[in-house]
């Protein structure tokens, strides 16, 4: 006991909190780099039903769950407040309502404890559930955030020094898999079940078109892409033809894992950065894994992704990210505001 | 040594120190920011006023609803969370109970009511019996026009306020009568009426789990209400 309590204090612990989305979670994690604890409370369930994400429900789900979350992220991590040194919280972007939990609570417990509060850009936690996955990667590197919600391509110069490339002009990647997956009557969320019909397709069967190729543009657009799935599928409906599926769902999966390889790996060699790191829900997507994995190969970039308990949003990667805010004294005061649409890279 | 109370169920974000019986201070704002920016600064500095610390702070009540949803998960993040980490016991006070107490007068029918949008108000009834505040008609979500009708058949006067009582001062007006509208400094949500609420509760022993209190809603989430129709659902 004498011993653990002795490591606890040699050890920098951040507790952080996040509810951006339909997961409530709360982590405390050591040196910005050690997993003590990462409790997820996930809402998938609850919006299953409605086919996405409700946001007044999802509100009330994390007033609901956030105090337990928070209790057992601490018990968990074999910790309590007193031990913590910074406590993080995601302010955007996400959900207004259900990222005010979060901040509301993160406030109400810097101001109870004097522990210095920091306000932490959901996005950059992505990128940085790559240093709990990876203990000895360091930046520089070409950063690929995909998710339902977004798609950046971010050039991360330092731990707190990030340029945006490029993002979407406007569906997330994952966003185009969830709508082809609703009208395929996949289940919600539908990239996981994509993925898995993708395996047993021909990527080749159907040429779906590959959005914005052009050399030095790291934007992203993934409507029409969405868009000729669609017709696709709604005009084999109407002549009453039989469809593959699996291949519908391969060509598909391809269409966009092409356009994120080659633009993360157009952007690494523009960047001059060597390692390449793949974040946010859609970097589980094996079609994308093993894609990046054959092209970074050949290029000669090394490879990272973050674990699928990191790829989905959780606390962990927040505490990791407020860890290295609090190293240099980046703080937020109790005016700390939910920004909806914050910016990767800006306060 | 004294409750804080919270109030940020509309528009209003209110903060107060009062012990059983003294309003030690009290923030009271009603202007366009919001909560999330205003709370926890106006909390630190009523603090900070009142040269009560924090270690000094008996218990934390909260304006619990109903009101705007946004506005009560605020609030009663926060107070759940002071309860927690400053381990105090925590008090949820109905919206509408408060308002009424912050205007102890007998005789009359005090109507509480806040806007719950498309011409529906959150309404509940009190009056005050021999130095206690009774529940008539507990809260509920009601149209308007219709409530405001059957208030003007009371043979006593009806006291009302609230944000909808001023968002329909003029049909308020219209009818006349027995309705009357409490002055601007009554008709807003006070937190010193929280606070002296929540002193009576917890005096009768009421306290509220800080892992599991919930804002009273009354209402369901839209999509919940919109897919129970289109599944048939019956309530
Ligand atoms: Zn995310």
């Amino acid at each position: 006991m004498e011993q653990i309590q002795h490591e606890i204090e040699k050890t920098c612990l951040t507790l952080a909190l996040e509810t951006s989305c339909d997961e409530t979670s709360a982590s405390v994690v050591a040196d910005g780099r050690i997993i003590l604890s990462n409790v997820i409370s996930s809402q998938v369930p609850v919006h299953q039903k409605y086919g996405g994400v409700v946001p007044e429900i999802a509100s009330r789900k994390h007033i609901e769950n956030v105090l337990p979350v928070v209790d057992q992220a601490l018990r968990e991590a074999g910790v309590t407040l007193a031990d913590i040194s910074a406590i993080g919280v995601t302010y955007g972007p996400g959900l207004v309502g259900a990222l005010l939990v979060g901040v509301s609570v993160a406030k109400a417990l810097s101001f109870a404890t004097d522990i210095p509060l920091v306000g932490v850009n959901h996005l950059e936690g992505h990128i940085f559930a790559n240093f709990l996955a990876h203990r000895d990667l360091e930046p520089p590197f070409m950063a690929l955030v995909v998710s339902g919600g977004h798609t950046s391509l971010v050039h991360v110069k330092g731990y707190n020094e990030f340029e945006l490339l490029g993002q979407t002009r406007d569906d997330a990647a994952g966003e185009a898999f969830d709508k082809v997956a609703r009208v395929m009557k996949l289940p919600y969320p539908g990239g996981p079940y994509i993925d898995s019909l993708a395996a047993k397709g021909n990527p080749e069967a159907i040429a779906f078109p590959r959005a914005l190729p052009g050399k030095n543009s790291f934007e992203f657009s993934f409507s029409g892409l969405k868009s000729a799935v669609l017709n696709y599928l709604n005009s084999a409906a109407q002549k009453q033809e039989e469809i593959n599926t699996a291949d519908v769902a391969a060509s598909f999966q391809a269409a966009v894992v092409d356009v994120l390889v080659s633009k993360s790996l157009q952007a690494a060699a523009t960047c001059g950065v060597k390692q390449i790191v793949v974040a946010g829900g859609v970097a589980a997507n094996s079609g994308l894994k093993a894609k990046m994995a054959y092209e970074c190969k050949k290029a000669g970039f090394s490879l990272h992704y973050p674990d699928p308990i990191l790829c989905t949003d959780n606390a962990a990667m927040i505490a990791c990210r407020a860890y290295y805010q609090h190293l240099i004294g980046d703080y937020a005061d109790l005016h700390l505001n939910a920004k909806p649409s914050l910016k990767l890279g800006h306060g | 040594m004294p409750i804080l109370a919270i109030d940020t169920a509309t528009l209003v974000s209110s903060v107060a120190l009062a012990t059983a019986d003294t309003l030690l201070a009290e923030i009271t704002l009603q202007t366009k920011k919001t909560h999330s920016e205003l709370l926890m600064p106006h909390i630190a500095k009523l603090l900070d006023m009142a040269e009560v610390t924090k270690s000094d702070i008996k218990a934390v009540a909260v304006s619990i609803g109903p009101g705007s949803f946004t506005g009560l998960r605020i609030g009663l993040s926060t107070a759940k969370t002071l309860a927690y980490a400053l381990n105090i016991p925590l008090v949820g006070v109905p919206t509408l109970a408060a308002m009424a107490y912050g205007c102890p007068v007998p005789g009359v029918i005090l109507a509480p009511m806040l806007d719950a949008q498309k011409g529906n108000v959150y309404q509940a009834l009190f009056e005050w019996q021999e130095g206690e505040l009774k529940e008539i008609q507990p809260a509920v979500v009601t149209e308007v026009t219709a409530s405001l009708e059957k208030l003007s058949q009371y043979d006593r006067p009806v006291v009302l306020m609230g944000e909808a009582a001023v968002m329909y001062r003029d049909k308020i007006e219209q009818i006349g009568k027995n309705l009357i509208l409490a002055a601007p400094h009554v008709i807003i949500q006070r937190a010193s009426s929280v606070g002296g609420l929540g002193h009576r509760l917890v005096k009768q022993g009421i306290k509220h789990d800080v892992m599991s209190l919930e804002p009273v809603y009354i209402r369901r989430s839209e999509a919940e209400v919109l897919w129970e129709c289109r599944h048939g659902v019956s309530k």
